[in-house]
């Protein structure tokens, strides 16, 4: 399977509501809305817990060297009403994902979009928040 | 013969209706609002055989969630906010919400897209109490005690000590002895101890259930003000089960204060 790597910081005025997508818990301590990436990898893990589900993937970068970026979901509860299981993604499916990238810097992101392999796109975030 | 094969087959059609209502209720575990049963929102209100209304179903809304001025409807400024309340709630920002640290919600917030539920006890005769139960809010109940009195001097908590009673087919639930910890919004609206609300809910129609809320706090406010917010019926839905804390990135570990 070939994955390759596409980063794009793509300006506010498209995703000024993004604050809207948080969970729970506080969206604009964790993550920046003006900072969005977009990721193709391979699922490594899945984490199917409250207050949000994560999964994990692993991204090829153009020099062969593999960086793991965690992407983190809206709640079990809210992804099932918008046509998630647990099952949805398996370790080792081919995704390209887009998200809210962490203001700590690390490789963590919060998710906006999930496009399976066979075309298939998923929301990942809440329709509103709590 | 036949009458043994009528009532075989009249046995098996009760069954398999009874199966098609159970699960277009969501009842077998309900998955969410693909599976909602089509259902007349602006129907009858449901009563109970002795004509008290009828508050079940899983409900969303009713209640401030984001920012209580805009959601209630309030012109800018309009809410009367006293000065240190007022420099309170612009010294506070959305990471410092309680309910970011899976904190309950108090009077009058409600939470969002997750379904909550009114339940009438017992149903067989008139209901002592009352109980709000929540999937979101971090999954916590509340407790209405039905024609009962406050204690004289409650012990302050995040949802009070709620007394309930019907005017008409209004319930309306009269709460003291917050504590003042709780934000009514993301936005910060803050109160204090002396904090008193009043709910009239009336279910309007069958999936409209209005809240006209009086928030009355000497403390943080220079007058009582009053608003409604209204909780849609989704049909169909059910609450799963939220535990905030399970994996919560502040919660007990980052020492709520």
């Amino acid at each position: 399977m070939r994955v390759t790597i596409g980063i794009f910081i793509i300006g506010v005025a498209l995703f000024a509501s993004g604050a809207r997508l948080a969970g729970h818990h506080a969206f604009s301590s964790e993550y920046d809305e003006n900072k969005v990436v977009t990721l193709k990898g391979t699922v490594t893990k899945i984490e199917w817990m409250n207050p949000h589900a994560k999964f994990f993937i692993d991204v090829v970068n153009p020099d062969k060297s593999v960086t793991s970026w965690e992407f983190e979901l809206a709640s079990p509860n809210s992804l099932t009403r918008e046509g998630w299981d647990r099952h949805t993604l398996t370790v080792g499916d081919a995704l390209t994902v887009s998200g809210f990238a962490a203001k700590s810097g690390k490789n963590m992101a919060s998710t906006r979009s999930v496009t399976t392999a066979d075309g298939k796109a998923l929301f990942g975030g809440t329709q509103g928040v709590q | 013969m036949n009458r043994l094969l009528l009532v075989a087959v009249s046995a098996l059609t009760v069954v398999i209706v009874a199966g098609t209502v159970a699960a277009q209720d969501g009842r077998g575990g309900g998955r969410g609002r693909g599976n909602a049963p089509r259902v007349a929102l602006d129907g009858p209100v449901p009563r109970f055989p002795d004509g008290t209304v009828d508050l079940g179903g899983a409900w969303t809304g009713g209640g401030p969630v984001q920012d209580m001025e805009v959601q209630g409807k309030f012109k800018p400024g309009e809410i009367p906010l006293l000065p240190a309340a007022r420099k309170l709630m612009e010294s506070r920002t959305p990471e410092d919400d309680p309910h970011a640290y899976c904190m309950p919600m108090g009077v009058p917030r409600q939470a969002g897209n997750y379904p909550w539920r009114f339940v009438q006890y017992p149903t067989h005769r008139k209901a002592t109490h009352i109980f709000v139960l929540w999937e979101g809010n971090i999954h916590s109940f509340r407790q209405i005690f039905m024609d009962a009195m406050h204690p004289a001097d409650p012990d302050p908590t995040w949802f009070g000590h709620s007394v309930g009673k019907w005017e008409g087919d209004t319930l309306v639930i009269d709460t003291v002895g917050f504590n003042d910890k709780f934000w009514f919004d993301r936005r910060g609206h803050p109160h204090t101890e002396q904090l008193h609300t009043i709910e009239r809910w009336t279910r309007k129609d069958f999936g409209h259930l209005d809240n006209q809320v009086t928030i009355d706090d000497p403390g943080a406010y220079s007058r009582p003000f009053t608003t409604t917010y209204t909780a849609t019926l989704q049909p169909g839905e059910e609450i799963m089960e939220y535990i905030c804390n399970e994996n919560n990135d502040y919660g007990v570990a980052g020492g709520f204060r």
